[in-house]
């Protein structure tokens, strides 16, 4: 999912295509009329399927409602009978007494609650082949806050448990009432976003059910299986989904019945719209052709290319540095104007963009939103971590690798905004997004139990970039990027945890890095050094009545100290300047509070600076990281230009009055 | 439009030029405002950036991250920059509007003013455009509610229509025509002064009235005349802008103060021409319809450098 304050964002320019590929737009009403290419590498089984889901859906445009049938086979590889099993019911959240509405309020007390913001999901029959009908036997169940009012998880208990190993078959009639788009799914006008829109069945993960309720701040887990969808719905409405289209059947009602497959996912999600104008295309990378549909919705067809272009350069780039895109399509759904709220979220193999009819060049917005959620694709998508739990780990560990691709497209400092007067890099993006609240949760708190909405943004998606990003120079960023790769290639389909995660890249870069995660993860200590004292004193100095014969005879004792401000320990680098041009460079552990390092010279020291190669994007003040002696006003003169022009002009547009 | 009034375009830059003191006057009030209302937190940035090499992110481009993070610094460097520019603005407005009489007279009587006279005249009509002021701000109010009521209509087409343009064209036209009322009521208030000035009318009432049926008579005429100068002064505004953003060194200093109190200046003087306009409009109006009184004289207490206004 997007984080809230790339919406404030702007940026720039374009960079180099990958190769070869065409693009073609379509307004044919099946947008994914492509079969699935042949190759081995795609015909593997490539997760552990614990699932298979088919579903048949009918979509009421009329009333914003679904009606639909799902057959769940569950393939019981817990190790032990299974008697109990959680579902998940997200749309239940969009309810006032919920405990996602709950927070909602408590986070933004100026919250009000719109009627049109209601959604459900009502199970009318639940059945368990062989067990008969079980729909008495639903009890929502509440494992997080106690909150009876929350409807978000159902648990059904069989008659006979499920031997391990065997398979169990639900048989499930469902409804659903779809809000206006609101937490990344439902309607807007004509538009329709459909995610966590099925009964979903939990996890069964460190020995027990893992299916918590759905927060404001929580995401999604799931286990990876098939999907086999069937969607009826009007034949004008264009539809984009995270499956491969099998086959389209129009009906005489003057409906259609799209049917979808898609397998080692662990979601499945589906947009669609009559006013989508689809725009194709198609990439190759290392494990083949990838045909990519851009949803464009009306006004908004000139970031058709920036959204085609981007997808093409993070596939591009995700394939060379982290893995294999092993899926045959990727999909990605322009909101329509207004429906912000469905823009930004990550779906396997579909994502939702964000732009506007006026989006600038220069910002970068709709570019950094497709490589986020593409990246989801890595981060969520294939390295299924717990959302709910451990959301820096795909968030986080995204947002680190979206700050890597947009800088490697865009330029490290005009990733994110690109304008002739004002630049922006996503390193400072994701370390402004830090800097807010920087010490009042861990990255490790499971995502509901962050202080807010707000903090669980700037520390789970801001903070774990940082932290990511100062890893670089301990290790370095070919080794972090070679860990990553590692960590992805080892644990792609699979529930991997934070530990696993930590021990991948002090495996790869073959240091232990216990001291460095134990202080960024787990704890909240904060970072801060600075040069406290950096002046020249002649050695004589009680003979300054005295002048050599030459400024170098004269000789100087340089004292320049370092200080730690914070409890964050870490060693840093010094870099000493010299009036004859000379460099020295220091290293300093960290561990005290300051350390003095002395020089006699004859020369007298011009500047220190603390983190010369300006790797340390974890300390929250790089102004004090380093010392002028000789001051330098340029910058303060030109913001008091620029703020004494600013006031100017608002006397002037103020008198308009007079 | 044509300019079917007499010909005011040229002779109210002239004017202008020709006074220049009442400039000058104005972007000194204005620069010294703005120096104080920065002053404070130029001590403070200074305290952080003029020894640090981060700020070098500031000095080459700028770097918005770099800025937002001094915003956020400990030492919160930038708090009350806000207040204290909008203090400023409130406090030139207020100045405006007292030298707004010595202003109009100065153009209107076409003599230089001493700065006794100036100010006297100033102080002299000093109340009466403080009540101007207030009718002018009743009479914004029902552009405020037009201004809401289009506003509701954008966000209704917006929220209803499937592309976002209709709503933006309702924009485009809602800017548009807020924009034009802004111009019609700024230059029957501009007349109202201008009468006010003029007649040594005291009952504003009367002013408003008047100038209204002047704006009603000869719309073109004034609107053409507030109007073309108000282009220029936009024009050249963005051009300064343009200029500063994309042509300026981002390290320079001179040349960017310089360019912007340029385009401040030209602000005022393109404001001061309006002003200046008017008052040759209203003259040559007076001397066309006043048929018994063929040739305009100066106003009794205008007519020369030492005249003073009387009490009212």
């Amino acid at each position: 999912m997007r984080s809230n304050t790339t919406a404030l964002l702007l940026g720039l320019l374009g960079l180099p295509l990958p190769a070869g590929s065409r693009q073609a737009t379509s307004t044919h009403p099946v947008a994914q009329a492509h079969t699935k290419t042949a190759e081995p590498e795609k015909q593997r089984t490539l997760s552990t399927r614990v699932v298979a889901y088919d579903i048949a859906a009918r979509l009421d445009p009329a009333k914003h409602a679904i009606t639909a049938s799902e057959t769940l086979i569950y393939h019981n590889l817990t190790g032990q009978p299974q008697k109990q099993f959680p579902f998940h019911l997200y749309l239940n959240a969009f309810q006032p007494q919920s405990t996602f509405m709950t927070e909602v309020r408590r986070d933004d007390p100026d919250y009000s609650w719109k009627p049109e913001h209601y959604s459900a999901i009502k199970i009318t029959q639940f059945e368990a082949t062989g067990m008969g009908d079980l729909t008495n036997r639903m009890q929502f169940i509440h494992p997080d806050d106690n909150n009876t009012a929350d409807h978000t998880v159902m648990q059904v208990e069989l008659p006979t448990a499920v031997p391990a190993g065997a398979d169990v078959e639900f048989k499930i009639s469902f409804e659903d009432q779809m809000p206006e788009v609101v937490a990344r799914t439902g309607y807007l006008r004509d538009f329709y976003m459909i995610g966590q829109w099925f009964p979903k069945v939990g996890v069964w993960w460190k020995g027990a059910w893992n299916c918590h309720q759905f927060h404001h701040d929580t995401e999604f887990f799931a286990d990876f299986g098939t999907f086999d969808v069937k969607v009826t719905l009007p034949q004008n409405e264009v539809v984009g989904t995270g499956g491969d289209l099998v086959s389209t059947t129009n009906n005489s009602d003057g409906t259609k019945t799209l049917t979808f497959h898609s397998e080692d996912v662990h979601d499945f999600s589906w947009g669609a719209s009559p006013s989508f104008t689809d725009v194709e295309d198609t990439w190759t990378g290392s494990a083949g052709t990838v045909k990519i549909h851009v949803l464009m919705s009306p006004g908004n067809m000139d970031t058709a290319p920036r959204y085609v272009k981007t997808a093409k350069d993070s596939l591009t780039l995700f394939d060379q540095w982290i893995g294999p895109y092993p899926y045959d399509r990727l999909t990605i759904i322009d909101p329509p104007h207004g429906g912000f709220q469905a823009g930004g979220m990550e779906y396997p193999t579909l994502v939702t963009a964000d732009t506007a009819w006026y989006m600038p060049k220069g910002a970068l917005f709709p570019e950094l939103v497709v490589v986020h959620e593409f990246g989801h694709q890595y981060w969520y998508g294939m390295v299924a971590t717990n959302e709910f739990e451990e959301a820096w780990l795909d968030e986080g560990i995204n947002s680190y690798t979206e700050t890597k691709i947009m800088n490697a497209l865009y330029g490290k400092s005009t990733s994110v905004g690109n304008f002739p007067f004002a630049q922006l890099g996503e390193d400072d993006s994701q370390r402004f997004t830090y800097l807010g609240r920087p010490d009042l949760d861990p990255l490790t708190r499971f995502a509901w139990l962050f202080y807010d909405d707000r903090s669980y943004g700037e520390i789970t998606y801001g903070k774990t970039t940082v932290v990511l990003l100062t890893l670089e120079k301990i290790i370095g960023e070919d080794t972090l990027r070679q860990a990553l790769h590692t960590y992805f290639m080892r644990y792609r389909f699979t529930h991997p945890t934070g530990s696993d995660f930590i021990r991948t890249v002090e495996e790869v870069s073959g240091k232990d890095l216990h001291w460095y995660f134990d202080q960024a993860v787990s704890g909240t200590e904060m970072f801060d050094y600075s040069i406290l004292d950096a002046h020249s004193d002649p050695l004589k100095w009680w003979e300054t009545s005295s002048h050599p014969s030459s400024p170098k005879d004269e000789l100087y004792r340089t004292y320049v100290t370092v200080r730690r401000n914070d409890d964050f320990i870490f060693p840093v680098d010094v870099r000493i300047r010299f009036d004859d041009g000379q460099i020295v460079d220091e290293h300093w552990d960290g561990r005290d509070r300051w350390k003095r390092f002395t020089y006699d010279r004859n020369s007298e020291v011009e500047s220190a600076e603390i983190d010369p190669d300006h790797q340390i994007w974890l300390d929250r003040n790089f102004y004090n990281n380093s010392y002028l002696v000789d001051a330098d006003k340029r910058a303060t003169k030109k913001l008091s230009n620029i703020w004494g022009f600013a006031s100017q002009f608002l006397a002037q547009l103020f008198s308009w009055l007079a | 439009m044509a300019d079917a009034g007499p010909k005011t375009f040229m002779p109210g830059a002239a004017l202008v030029w020709a006074r220049q003191r009442v400039l000058w006057l104005l972007y000194a009030i204005s620069f010294v405002l703005a120096y104080v209302a920065t002053r404070g937190t130029n001590a403070r940035v200074g305290a952080i950036l003029d020894h640090s090499s981060a700020a070098r992110q500031l000095t080459h481009g700028f770097n918005v991250g770099a800025f937002s993070s001094l915003a956020m610094s400990p030492e919160a460097p930038l708090g009350g920059l806000a207040s204290a520019s909008v203090s400023g603005a409130v406090l030139f407005t207020i100045f405006m509007i007292f030298a707004t009489g010595g202003i109009l007279m100065t153009y209107y009587s076409g003599e230089r003013l001493r700065a006794g006279a100036f100010f006297e005249w100033s102080g002299h009509h000093f109340w009466r455009f403080v009540r101007l002021t207030i009718y002018l701000l009743l009479v914004l109010i029902p552009v405020l509610i037009l201004g809401s009521i289009l506003g509701r209509v954008y966000t209704r087409i917006d929220k209803q229509s499937i592309s976002p343009m209709p709503a933006v064209h309702v924009f485009e036209a809602t800017v548009v025509l807020i924009l034009f009322l802004l111009i019609c009521i700024r230059i029957w208030f501009d007349m109202a002064q201008v009468i006010a000035v003029a007649e040594d009318e005291h009952r504003m009432h009367r002013c408003f009235r008047r100038a209204a049926a002047l704006l009603w008579h000869n719309f073109g005429s004034l609107f053409w005349l507030y109007f073309r100068v108000s282009l220029i002064a936009w024009v050249v505004f963005a051009l300064g802008v343009h200029i500063w953003t994309d042509h300026l060194r981002s390290e320079s200093i001179a040349a960017p103060f310089v360019l912007s109190q340029f385009l401040i200046i030209f602000w005022i003087a393109c404001r001061l021409w309006q002003r200046a306009s008017e008052c040759i409009w209203f003259r040559e109006h007076q001397r066309t319809v006043a048929t018994n009184v063929p040739v305009y004289d100066a106003p009794p207490l205008a007519a020369s450098e030492s005249a003073v206004p009387s009490t009212s």
